[in-house]
């Protein structure tokens, strides 16, 4: 367990620096790289630079890096460039970390300080001049996506639930991630009614954040104390399989607390473990025969985006594959890199415009394809997509929901 | 429906995937990374050279019919990849492939085009994209924006002069593809030239710069686009030919991402960013395969395993410390790796090691020691196989698609797979 953020302690990332063959596959794939100049690209920032990091930032074009993993996913010689990237960010802003960035990062403060005033805090996002104010003063963009707070959370609807039929398929864990508790309670109320649909007893211990915006805006050593926490807290016991809306927090718990954060905590790699985005334990039930496939057909086209986060867990894309077994349904893969927001990366005043034009090809398609509808499996990308196109974007438990019959 | 897993996504563990979906088959592709399609030229070489050994020498010159010459080359080269599947079908397997991306690639029509090279010379290859059609013109105008760092149209233009006899004449144009930039990657460069804004002034600029050559020779960055190479060259209204780059190869991203598009249409589920780190056996078969995924790994059941995850280059081949060498996955015996003298000291020398790999029967089974299938429904294909330095005989395109093409269709059709070699076309 390392405590700093000094580029020494992450010793797997750079262990894997000197397997760069400079073959450029990262740059060509790299979704900012593409749209602006600005950012001299994976292969640069990433291995050639951190050999000649000590401490020091070499070139501070690092900075628009959104962290998207896309480099990492794609090179063929198991470079970490994207870990080595978020590494050499939180050194590089460990003396001046912005205001606005420690903000965002709170999610579970910014719901629980939204909630209670919700419409108010609705009616200020929505409000032009507000907005303003907010962009000049803390430096999230005007446009940004915010997410909608809602007055209900999922622990109030949790605590008055009783499931509609009895348990026969033994137990999960249910983490619902803070989007899932304060932003997103639908989808969390959706997951678990689908997975009590198929006969599953959910359980849903006390939970926190998983430190994931802390992470990624480098603020390390508190998203670490969140990490270790919420693994105390999932881990129940050890047959039991963790559950997950929240594709981007499972991505936290499997491999990016240890390979970012160097945290080897045994309760956060055992958890970690046994964590299953809710579409890759369902699509694993059906590889395997065992997923009702009773569906009511839903007759649409939709654009499904996998986000990097989803994708970086190296298991393709389970949505996808889950979803085009609901008769009717026409799932259209993006095909697209990133949707912009990578995070909070896309709600910087700086970065905003950046972030647009990365998600530019994926709007195009869901303006093409169904303007009202599109469906993807993490919040922040449901924000930015929908703030860009004005479709309904929801996660792929709800077309779930609906073809088993039960909204 | 057979459940079948791939490994690698380059050229061979595509044209497997495609081709078994085609027949009906449930494919699942794992790779680590992308393949090694968008780091070669984008077009498809199958036989260029037949020589003794590593080094050329003047008198090599480029086969002009590799089908034909291709008898004689495996005579002299036994254990060669090639020399495991009947002749006919290599030609067979190439134009299936090119037939699977008809915008992208020309039909083959069984002799070798010569291509240039950034470096002014002309090299042998057999599919080629229609951009790179080289006419043997008596002039040509040898064209970059300044800002593409790896060519240089002079020293182009001054090499062709010799290469081919041609008059060539190098000119420099003055076009960032983003305000500001001075050093643009070819990618860049490309997606600027896709727009019909940049294009037209790119169009411009070039048309300014040269004289009253034939031909206009360009570096290979004319869109990512299949379209825009074609279009650029009517608005210039003299025929265009691009010039290959080192990577990132822009036809070479145009092939990859259309036979890359092409799996998926067909229903190939494509799992990037896992390693395949180990598998599980009966007896003689695989019955599944370990994939790291993050935070576990996670056991895949299959039917049928197509191993094509490259050679030394995707370190599915290692050379240890101490000049051992061994195939990392299923640990298949590999083939000439207890040679003396694999690597030596002279760069042109014959380096034995690029030809060592794993020997296969011609359903594309990996054989032990004796000759043997060691899993019979394990198929290695591509780089992997033993027998052939693919850079230096430009055969390596050629041996992935035609090992691929020939391990699908074993799987599909079991029976039909001749076990026998026929040398015949
Ligand atoms: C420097 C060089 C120059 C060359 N020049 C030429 C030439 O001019 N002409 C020519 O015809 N050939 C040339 N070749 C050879 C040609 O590149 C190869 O023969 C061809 O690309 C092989 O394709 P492939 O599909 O077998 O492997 P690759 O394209 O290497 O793809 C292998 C894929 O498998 C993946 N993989 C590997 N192991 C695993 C695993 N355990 N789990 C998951 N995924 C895995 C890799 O990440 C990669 O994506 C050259 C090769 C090199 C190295
Ligand atoms: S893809 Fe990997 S090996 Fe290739 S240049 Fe990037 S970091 Fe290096
Ligand atoms: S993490 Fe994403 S944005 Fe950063 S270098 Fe890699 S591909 Fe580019």
């Amino acid at each position: 367990m390392f405590e700093s953020t000094s580029h020494e302690h992450n010793l797997l990332a750079r262990a894997s620096l000197d397997q760069c063959v400079k073959c450029t596959i990262c740059e060509t794939q790299c979704p900012v790289m593409a749209v602006t100049p600005a950012f001299s690209g994976p292969k640069f920032v990433g291995p050639q630079a951190e050999r000649y990091r000590h401490g020091e930032s070499v070139d501070h074009s690092l900075d628009y890096c959104s962290s998207c993993g896309t480099c990492t996913l794609v090179c063929p010689q198991g470079v970490k460039i994207a870990e080595l990237n978020s590494v050499a960010r939180a050194a590089m802003k460990k003396d001046h970390m912005p205001l606005r960035d420690q903000l965002i990062s709170r999610t579970i403060m910014m719901g629980a300080v939204m909630r209670p005033v919700a419409p108010i805090a609705n009616a200020v996002l929505a409000n032009g001049a507000a907005r303003w104010m907010i962009e000049k003063v803390v430096g999230v963009h005007r446009k940004a996506a915010m997410p909608t707070a809602h007055t209900r959370t999922f622990a109030s609807w949790w605590k008055k639930h009783t499931p509609a039929q009895s348990a026969t398929a033994g137990k999960v864990v249910f983490f619902h991630g803070c989007a899932g508790q304060y932003f997103e309670v639908e989808t969390s109320i959706k997951a678990v009614e689908v997975l009590e649909h198929l006969g599953y007893e959910v359980v849903v211990p006390p939970q926190g954040c998983c430190g994931l915006p802390l992470q990624s805006n480098g603020i390390f050593d508190t998203a670490r104390g969140y990490v270790k926490t919420l693994a105390e807290r999932l881990n129940i016991a050890d047959d039991v399989p963790i559950i997950t809306a929240a594709g981007s927090c499972a991505g936290m718990l499997k491999h990016e607390a240890h390979e970012i954060m160097g945290v080897d905590d045994p309760a956060v790699l055992r958890v970690g473990g046994r964590t299953r985005e809710i579409s890759e334990f369902l699509l694993d039930l059906a590889d395997r025969g065992k997923l009702p496939l009773d569906f009511s057909p839903i007759n649409l086209e939709v654009v499904y985006h996998v986000p990097c986060q989803v994708k970086g867990q190296g298991m393709g894309k389970p949505a996808l594959e889950l979803l085009r077994l609901i008769p009717g349904l026409t799932v259209v893969d993006s095909d697209a890199t990133c949707c912009g927001i990578a995070g909070t990366y896309g709600l910087k005043k700086e970065k905003y415009d950046v972030g647009q034009a990365v998600g530019k090809p994926l709007f195009d398609k869901v303006r093409d394809v169904n303007p009202k509808l599109a469906v993807c499996d993490t919040e922040t990308c449901r924000w930015q997509i929908a703030a860009a196109t004005g479709a309904k974007v929801v996660h792929p438990v709800w077309l779930l929901h609906q073809a088993y019959g039960l909204s | 429906m057979t459940d079948t897993i791939i490994v690698g996504a380059g050229l061979s563990g595509l044209s497997a995937a495609i081709r078994l979906a085609q027949a009906g088959a449930k494919v699942t592709l794992f790779t680590f990374g992308l393949g090694g399609i968008q780091l070669g030229q984008g077009t498809i070489d199958v036989l260029g050279y037949s020589l003794a050994g590593s080094r050329p020498t003047p008198a090599d010159t480029a086969i002009t019919d590799p089908f034909a010459a291709m008898s004689q080359h495996l005579t002299g080269h036994p254990g060669h990849p090639y020399a495991t599947v009947p002749l006919a079908s290599i030609r067979d397997s190439v134009d299936w492939l090119a037939a699977l991306v008809p915008d992208l690639l020309t039909p083959g029509d069984g002799v070798n085009h010569m291509v240039p090279t950034a470096l002014g010379g002309l090299r042998p290859t057999y599919l080629i994209q229609p951009s790179m059609t080289w006419s043997n013109p008596s002039s040509i105008a040898v064209v970059s924006p300044r800002q593409i760092k790896d060519f240089y149209p002079r020293l182009a233009a001054a090499n062709l002069t010799k290469t081919a006899h041609v008059d060539a004449h190098g000119y420099h144009i003055d076009l960032p593809a983003r305000p500001g930039e001075v050093d643009s990657s070819p990618v860049a460069y490309a997606t600027a030239l896709d727009r019909s804004d940049f294009a037209r002034r790119f169009v411009e600029l070039v048309a300014n710069a040269i004289a009253d050559e034939e031909v206009i020779g360009l570096p290979a960055i004319l869109g990512l686009h299949p379209d825009t190479a074609e279009s650029i060259a009517r608005a210039l209204g003299r025929p265009v030919v691009e010039f290959l780059l080192p990577p990132p190869s822009v036809p070479g991203m145009r092939l990859n991402v259309a036979l890359t598009q092409r799996a998926k249409d067909l229903g190939v589920r494509v799992v990037i960013g896992s390693k395949v780190t180990g598998f599980t056996s009966a007896g003689a078969k695989v019955t599944g395969v370990v994939v790291a995924q993050a935070g576990r790994d996670q056991t895949y059941p299959c039917d049928h395993v197509v191993y094509a995850p490259g050679g030394f280059e995707s370190g599915a081949l290692t050379m240890d410390s101490y000049g051992g060498v061994r195939e990392t996955l299923f640990d298949l015996p590999v083939v000439g790796a207890t040679a003396e003298d694999l690597i030596t000291g002279d760069y042109w020398a014959d380096q034995r090691l690029f030809a060592c790999g794993v020997a296969v029967d011609s359903a594309m089974t990996p054989l032990d020691v004796l000759g043997q299938p060691i899993y019979t429904n394990l198929h290695a294909v591509g780089g992997l196989l033993a027998g052939a330095v693919r850079w230096t005989e430009k055969s390596g395109d050629g041996i992935a698609i035609t090992s691929a093409v020939r391990a699908a269709d074993a799987i599909v059709s079991p029976g039909v797979t001749p076990t026998t070699n026929e040398r015949t076309r």
